[in-house]
Order: C-alpha cells, then sequence, then structure tokens
C-alpha cells in the first residue's frame, strides 16, 4: 500500500525533528514546574522564624518555649516557629513600654472622650452651650495631637532599637510582651517582615490561650477545670465549600477550573501546531513540485490522508509520551502534588483527552492542508489560516461560560456544533460530567462532519496542489469540487 | 497490443481563454526516443503535465501503451519535471527509498540499484547527506536517479539537461542513450536543439501551442532544411548576405552559416569569398534543428 509509505515518510520527517524531541520533552517539564511550583514555593518559601521574646509580665514566655503540648509542637514544626528566650528585660525598657501602654490607653480615652462630646454637640441646642462645647473638643484635640506625638517618639525609639537588634542578630523578630499583659492584652512583635499572617495569627492565638489559662489557674487553682476550659475554647477551623450546579466539590472548583483551561490550552495548541505542519508541509511540497512527482507515483487522495494521518500519528506518540510521563509522576504520592490536581486526571479524563484531540486533530488538519493546497506563499497561508485559529478560539472564550453555567442551552448548543466540539465538550467534560447522550452525540457529529470534511478536502486539494501562481478566489474552489 | 507507449489525439488545454496547447497529437513507438522541441512558453510543459495527468486537458485523449492513463500505468512510468523539488530534510539514500517505494520496489532492490546509480552519478560519497546540504547540480543528479531507479518503460523527462554543466549533460545524454538500448521509451523536451539532435529518432516541434513540425530526425532535415555552408573565418564579413544566390547568412563573428539558393552555386560563391576573408575551414553540413526550428517559426509568422 502506497499509503502506508507516505505515512511512514511523513511520520518520520516529524518524529526526528529536533524540535519535535524539544517539545515533546519539555512540555512535561514545564507542565511539572506548573504543578509542582506552588507546593514547592510554600515548602521552600517558609524558613525558620527565630522569634525572640522579651517577657516582662512574666508569664508568658516559659510556657511558650518549653511547650509540652504535641499538637502545639507539630503545628510550630510545620509552620518552623522556634521561641527563644532574651534576658534582655530592663527596668528601663519596661519603663518606657509600660509608658507607651499607657499613652496608647490614654489616647484611646481620649478618642473615646471626644466621640462622645460630639455626640452631645450635636443633640445641643442652645449656641452658648455648642461654643462651650466645641471649645472642650478643641482642648482634647490638642491633648490628643500631643500625646500622639509622645507616642509616635516612643515608637521610633523602640523601632531604632529593635531594628538594630533584628538585623545585627539573627533574629526574625522580637516579641515584646508587657508587664500588665492580663490587662492591656496585647503584643508587640517587631519583625522586618511583618505580614506573615500564618506567623502573626499564630503567635496571637498561642499568647491569649496561654494568658487565659495562667488566669484560670491563678483564680481557680484547679487543673481539672482549667484543661475543661482550655478544650471548650479550642480553635474553631474555618473550612469553605463552593457549591455549585451539577456536581458539588470541596474547595476544588477553582483549581479544577484551572486544570480544564490548562488541559484546553495544550489540546488546542497541539491541534494548531500540527494543522499548520500539515499546511506549510503541502505548501512546501506545492513550491518544490515535489508534488509532480509525487502524483506521477501515487494519487492526490493517497497522499491527502497518507499526510494526516502520518502527521497525526506523530501527534498522537507525542501526547501519549506527555500522558505516560504524567500518568508516572502524578502517581508518585512522594511528591505531594495537590489533591485537587492529581484527582483531576481520571482515567477518564485522559481518556476524553484523547478522543477528543483525535477528532479535534482530523478535523482541523484537514482544514488546514485545505488552506495548504489552496495557497502558494506561507503569507497567503496566514491570512486564510486565521480564520481558523478564531474558529478554535470561539470556544476557549465560550469555556469561561462554562465554568460558571455548564448547563445552559448555549454551551449545550455550542458544544455540539462540530467545530467547537473538541476543545468545548472537553472542557464540558473535566468541569461538570455532562450526559452520555450528549457526549456521544458531539462525537458522532463531529465525526461525521470530519468525514464530509476530509470529503471535500480531498476534492480540493487535488485541484488545489497542482495550481500554481494566482491565488484562487471562493468561486474557483467551489468549482474545483465539481471535478470529477 | 498496441505497438505505440504513447499516443495523444488533439488535446487541448485552455488558460484563461488563452490556448496553451492546441489539437495536439502524436504517436510514439515504443522503443523510441522523441523530442518535443520549442521556444519557453511555447506548451512542451503544458503537454507533458497532461500526460502526466497532472493537468486534465479539455478535450482530446491520451494513451500509454495503449490504455488510458491510470494508477497501474504509474509504476512503469519515469517523471522528471521541468522545476525539480526533493525533501530539503531528507538524505539521499532516504529520497531513494521514499520515492522506490512510491514506486513499489522492494527495499533491497531499491538499495542494489540505487547505489549502482548513486556510483554512477558520483554521488556515492553523498550518500547520507541531506539534500540541502547537496549543490544544485548534486541535487538535480539525484532528481534524475529518482526518475529512474523503478526502470519505467516510459521516460518522460521534462528539460532533462537543464541546470546541468556540460559533464552532467553527457552524462545523462549517455544514461538516455543506454535506457534506449534497454528498450525504454523516451520522450523529453528541450529548448537546447544542439543537444536533442544527437540522440532523438524522430522530433515535434511546437510553437504557440501548435505543431509546427514533426518527423523522423533525418526526414525533417531533408524536408525543411537545406545543406548549409559553413565557414570559419577572420575579416569582415558582412558583404556575404548582399550576394546573388545566398538565400540566409547567420554571423557568429568568426563562424557563419550561409543558406545558398542551391547547392550549386557554392563554388561560385567561394570564389567572391576569396581575398576579402581569410578562411580557416570550410564545411557543407546538415541544417541544424536551431534553424530549421527559428526557420519554420518565422514561416508561421509570416503566414
Amino acid at each position: 500500500m502506497k499509503i502506508w509509505v507516505i505515512i511512514k515518510k511523513e511520520y518520520k520527517q516529524i518524529v526526528k525533528k529536533k524540535s519535535f524531541v524539544i517539545a515533546t520533552i519539555l512540555t512535561p517539564v514545564l507542565m511539572g514546574g506548573f504543578f509542582f511550583l506552588p507546593t514547592l514555593l510554600t515548602k521552600v518559601g517558609r524558613e525558620t522564624k527565630n522569634i525572640a521574646i522579651v517577657d516582662y509580665s512574666g508569664m508568658i514566655s516559659e510556657k511558650l518555649i518549653n511547650n509540652k503540648d504535641r499538637d502545639v509542637q507539630l503545628e510550630e514544626k510545620k509552620l518552623k516557629i522556634e521561641f527563644k528566650n532574651v534576658s534582655d528585660v530592663n527596668n528601663n525598657q519596661n519603663k518606657i513600654i509600660n509608658h507607651f501602654i499607657g499613652l496608647e490607653i490614654s489616647i484611646n480615652n481620649i478618642k473615646k472622650e471626644i466621640h462622645e462630646i460630639s455626640e452631645i454637640y450635636k443633640k445641643t441646642k442652645d449656641k452658648n452651650d455648642k461654643r462651650l462645647i466645641l471649645d472642650r473638643i478643641k482642648k482634647k484635640k490638642l491633648l490628643l495631637n500631643e500625646k500622639t506625638k509622645e507616642l509616635g517618639n516612643i515608637d521610633s525609639l523602640l523601632m531604632q532599637e529593635y531594628r538594630d537588634k533584628v538585623i545585627k542578630k539573627d533574629i526574625s523578630g522580637f516579641l515584646i510582651i508587657p508587664e500588665k499583659i492580663a490587662e492591656v492584652r496585647k503584643v508587640y512583635y517587631f519583625s522586618l517582615n511583618i505580614s506573615d499572617f500564618t506567623t502573626n495569627k499564630y503567635i496571637s492565638s498561642r499568647v491569649a490561650k496561654i494568658l487565659s489559662s495562667t488566669i484560670l489557674m491563678e483564680k481557680i487553682k484547679d487543673p481539672e477545670i482549667v484543661k475543661i476550659v482550655d478544650e471548650a475554647t479550642r480553635n474553631v477551623v474555618f473550612s469553605t465549600f463552593a457549591v455549585k450546579e451539577g456536581k458539588d466539590s470541596e474547595s476544588s472548583s477553582s483549581s479544577a477550573y484551572m486544570m480544564s483551561v490548562f488541559m484546553l490550552t495544550i489540546l488546542f495548541s497541539v491541534i494548531m501546531a500540527y494543522g499548520q505542519l500539515i499546511m506549510r508541509g503541502v505548501i512546501e511540497e506545492k513550491n518544490n513540485r515535489i508534488v509532480e512527482v509525487l502524483i506521477s507515483s501515487t494519487n492526490t487522495q493517497t497522499l491527502f490522508y497518507g499526510k494526516i494521518i502520518g502527521i497525526g500519528l506523530a501527534g498522537l506518540t507525542q501526547v501519549l509520551i506527555w500522558i505516560a510521563i504524567g500518568a508516572v509522576f502524578l502517581g508518585k504520592a512522594s511528591l505531594g502534588i495537590d489533591k485537587s490536581i492529581t484527582g483531576f486526571f481520571t482515567p477518564l479524563i485522559v481518556f476524553y483527552f484523547l478522543v477528543f484531540f483525535i477528532i479535534g486533530y482530523f478535523m482541523y488538519s484537514v482544514l488546514f492542508s485545505i488552506v495548504g493546497a489552496s495557497v502558494n506563499t506561507d503569507q497567503e497561508a496566514q491570512q486564510f489560516a486565521a480564520p481558523l485559529t478564531y474558529l478554535m478560539f470561539i470556544p476557549l472564550i465560550i469555556g469561561f461560560m462554562v465554568t460558571q453555567n455548564p448547563n445552559t442551552p448555549i454551551v449545550v448548543y455550542a458544544s455540539l456544533f462540530p467545530l467547537f466540539t473538541p476543545t468545548l465538550m472537553f472542557m464540558r467534560i473535566s468541569v461538570t460530567m455532562p450526559s452520555l447522550f450528549q457526549i456521544i452525540l458531539s462525537i458522532v457529529l463531529s465525526i461525521a462532519s470530519t468525514m464530509f470534511l476530509a470529503w471535500l478536502g480531498a476534492k480540493i486539494f487535488r485541484t488545489g496542489i497542482l495550481m500554481y501562481g494566482k491565488k484562487p478566489s471562493i468561486k474557483e474552489i467551489i468549482k474545483w469540487l465539481k471535478y470529477k | 497490443m498496441d505497438e505505440n507507449a504513447l499516443s495523444l489525439e488533439n488535446l487541448v488545454k485552455e488558460f484563461d481563454g488563452k490556448k496553451a496547447v492546441n489539437k495536439f497529437s502524436l504517436k510514439l513507438k515504443k522503443g523510441e526516443i522523441l523530442g518535443l522541441l520549442g521556444p519557453n512558453g511555447a506548451g512542451k510543459t503544458t503537454t507533458i503535465r497532461m500526460i502526466m495527468n497532472i493537468m486534465v486537458p479539455d478535450s482530446g485523449k491520451v494513451q500509454i501503451f495503449g490504455k488510458p492513463f491510470s494508477e497501474k500505468t504509474k509504476d512503469i512510468l519515469g517523471y522528471l519535471p521541468e522545476e525539480r523539488g526533493l525533501y530539503r530534510k531528507l538524505t539521499i539514500i532516504e529520497t531513494l527509498e521514499f520515492f522506490g517505494k512510491l514506486k513499489g520496489m522492494k527495499k533491497s532492490v531499491i538499495d542494489s540499484r540505487g547505489m549502482k546509480l548513486l556510483k554512477k552519478f558520483d554521488l556515492a560519497d553523498h550518500k547520507d547527506k541531506k539534500i540541502e546540504e547537496l549543490s544544485k547540480g548534486m541535487a538535480q543528479k539525484l532528481q534524475f536517479i529518482t526518475t529512474i531507479i523503478h526502470e519505467p518503460d516510459l521516460l518522460i523527462l521534462d528539460e532533462p539537461f537543464s541546470g546541468l554543466d556540460p559533464i552532467n549533460i553527457e552524462l545523462v545524454k549517455d544514461i538516455i542513450l543506454e535506457k534506449k538500448k534497454e528498450g525504454v521509451t523516451i520522450i523529453f523536451s528541450t529548448h537546447l536543439m544542439d543537444y536533442a539532435e544527437k540522440i532523438v529518432d524522430s522530433v515535434i516541434m511546437i510553437n504557440n501551442g501548435i505543431k509546427v513540425l514533426e518527423g523522423r530526425l533525418d526526414e525533417v532535415r531533408a524536408k525543411f532544411g537545406n545543406k548549409i555552408l559553413h565557414l570559419n573565418y577572420s575579416g569582415d564579413a558582412d558583404f556575404v548576405a548582399d550576394l546573388e544566390n545566398v538565400k540566409k547568412v547567420r554571423d557568429y563573428g568568426n563562424e557563419m552559416e550561409i543558406e545558398l539558393i542551391d547547392m550549386k552555386y557554392k563554388d561560385k560563391i567561394l570564389k567572391q569569398l576569396i581575398g576579402k576573408l581569410s578562411v580557416n575551414s570550410l564545411s557543407i553540413t546538415e541544417p541544424s534543428l536551431n534553424s530549421i526550428f527559428i526557420g519554420k517559426v518565422k514561416d508561421n509568422e509570416v503566414k
């Protein structure tokens, strides 16, 4: 069979290309990066936090550092938090901090007073009274300014002191626990990185916990009760569920969407790339006039189908290699890939990916080879190929609708439209499984129209590939169809 | 069984209202060589493309070994198109394998025959090179090999000599003659008539899509051309054209072809030349296809 000669040659010619080998290897590497990076970043990105505690109250540091609770130890290991005591406690500093706290409190009080007076001002009708109240507000505001300024001074003083300490010493941050922690219920944290909310939240809840159990211990002096209270005031975890129409899934909706867009991009770009490859191959043969020799040995039908099948097999080889690599890596639990990603790649999804790749490839390669046969130069080809690219793009745009409303009529009909089926139906399947009837219908429709296109394409190809020189008009192309 | 390897009947092909080939017929006996001659744009390539079924004639009939063109005939045809082209990324060996297999050959046969031909064409040392690394001449030779590797019964060569240097033209000519000895029928087109007349059995001349002349080479010469006085000279020869009994003169500077009204006047003419020109050599020759053709085309235009 001569078609095998063509298939073999086209297949070999692509598979032997350097670009094929590079793309086959590089794509999984990039995919890997895409999957692993987020997990990797959170792991690598968390460096150990040495937190120095300056405890003026003497209630907290001991319990923070020498913790016996296993759960807490595990949590701290995970967050890479290490507490250490600093014998940096001196009276002078203590006074400053107490003064600082005192200022904060009085500033707060003044603010409250101003607010209260303002409320009274609003209600007062008498002009004289109003003026008197306004005077009071002015005085208070003046006082507020003064105190704020003083606070600011101490603030920068403290900052300066601890900045030097944080930078000089190998310490992530200083945690200052004031003498009257029980009353002010406030700790001060000096660090280069203050936006690590996980750490911040953890420390504040730990301190609160220690504080409350210490106070309880002092007042009640009964460890049993303290334990009960401890147990009763445990933190509540906030776990989210995204509810969708169709099937519900636990919080992985965004990653499912990401995955389906990701797979769609691969589907789209592979079909595009191989389509263009066919187109350029046809143009090369046409320009070289190799086609005349080919036609003198075999017919255009054989050439047309041989080409499409040969290049298609090369594409399939590449995709299968990717799937194999993907299966090996995703199968390894030790790599710690997010469950929402491994969960996405069910055998069914992979199966449908292959099915729609094959259908999409044949559909578009037929179209691309028609374009290749009808034109003479690469530039002309790009002009004609642009609408094909748009045809494939439309489903990507509709695709955004798919994730929100996968079963609205417009999406359903669009996914049954053969030219959109390969991408859109695959996207629907990956987001929310449509009925089997719809899937089969879409596959049947698109196979039927691919066969029709191939029949049409072979005819146009036959005449087009031997037409040199001028760009054919649509009218002429239609005439070609009528040749027997 | 038809003894004609190729017969064309009233082929017509029109492009945009202009007849590129008009009622063209020919019959080519098995084992003969036919030269399809004519200037550029005469319709030679269009005719050949119609033989090869690359173009469908508007009307007329093509028969190869007595049968219409079909998939089966393809394996016994060797076709060298006017514009050469091979896959740039394939090596010489891969190229031979691909085109050989397309003609239904087995790999072992391709290898043994291919190596023989590569040696003959001095390409054996380059057999693993890619086409894009070859010189234009080498690629031409390779293309010629792909045309004959399957030992076709009918060779159709469109301008087989173009793009080749004199040594390789000789080589191709030798191969064509060798093939003839093997009983292969050959039709080739060229506008280089000097090469054609050395190897063809018969010729067809075509101009503006119309056959202007056909026949066996000797017949054509006898019928359409007079013998010619060929001289190699030095001096100013402008006066020769004005002499009595001289029909036509082609002056090449130091060579001159003089066509007389009749050969009997040759001595008279020679006498008039002596003293005015220094004659280095003198011969009486058959008319060249070139001169016959130019004469014929001019006659046509006058009509």
